[in-house]
């Protein structure tokens, strides 16, 4: 799979050159899942961030009186495990695909920081991407519509 | 332009999305948020366009809200 191409639809990779973003595939992993299966378990240790590329997937959260509940959908495009990523944390959810095959770019953390400890221009674009991305999610789950009455 | 797109749903009782979409979506469309099709009832800017993004809220209803099931 021709991987550049996907890549440059991800605002996690907006304003890297294709030379940069050659050295994002040389650490990037194709994973695909199949529909239900989960991706990661909440409280899981988090070694990894993934992109989708392909599919969609729920965000479920453990509640106190057992099970889970769906808080998130997210589709093409999208990060998930970022934040275990950067903060080192257990997995905050458990990601799962939903409605069919899921399709992912795996990063591993210690590949993804050392790459952006070597190169600072490439860790100054993903570090600020990413900040977008947490920024976005942020005031997705802060708004709140009016009720349309 | 590439449309990273909130969804958010009217009423809180359904998790919303998170998308990328290759069209602006507006008032009238369905779109598909997990098992459950809902109808987009409001779309604005959630931040400033930044390079080929542009970030958008859109609410929306589930349709079998409209159907009075």
């Amino acid at each position: 799979m021709e991987l550049i191409p996907l890549l440059k639809q991800v605002e996690l990779f907006q304003g890297l050159t294709a030379a940069q973003l050659e050295k994002i595939v040389a650490i990037g992993t194709h994973r695909t899942v199949p529909e239900e299966a989960v991706v990661f378990q909440q409280g899981s240790a988090g070694d990894a961030l993934y992109v989708i590329v392909n599919g969609q997937v729920e965000i479920r959260f453990d509640q106190p009186e057992g099970g889970s509940r769906a808080g998130l959908y997210m589709g093409a495009g999208q990060l998930v495990g970022e934040m275990a990523l950067l903060d080192h944390g257990p997995r905050s959810a458990t990601v799962a695909a939903v409605g069919g095959e899921a399709a992912f770019i795996r990063i591993g953390s210690a590949d993804f920081m050392q790459l952006c400890q070597q190169d600072t221009a490439i860790g100054f674009t993903l570090m600020r991407n990413l900040a977008m991305d947490l920024s976005f999610k942020l005031r997705q789950r802060n708004y709140r519509p009016s009720s349309g009455d | 332009m590439i449309y990273k797109v909130s969804y958010v749903v009217q009423g809180g009782e359904y998790p919303g999305g998170i998308k990328n979409e290759i069209e602006r979506p507006k008032v009238g469309d369905t779109v598909q948020i997990g098992r459950t099709k809902f109808t987009v009832t409001e779309v604005h800017e959630i931040m400033p366009a930044r390079d080929d993004f542009q970030f958008l809220h859109a609410t929306i209803r589930p349709q079998f809200d409209e159907a009075g099931t």
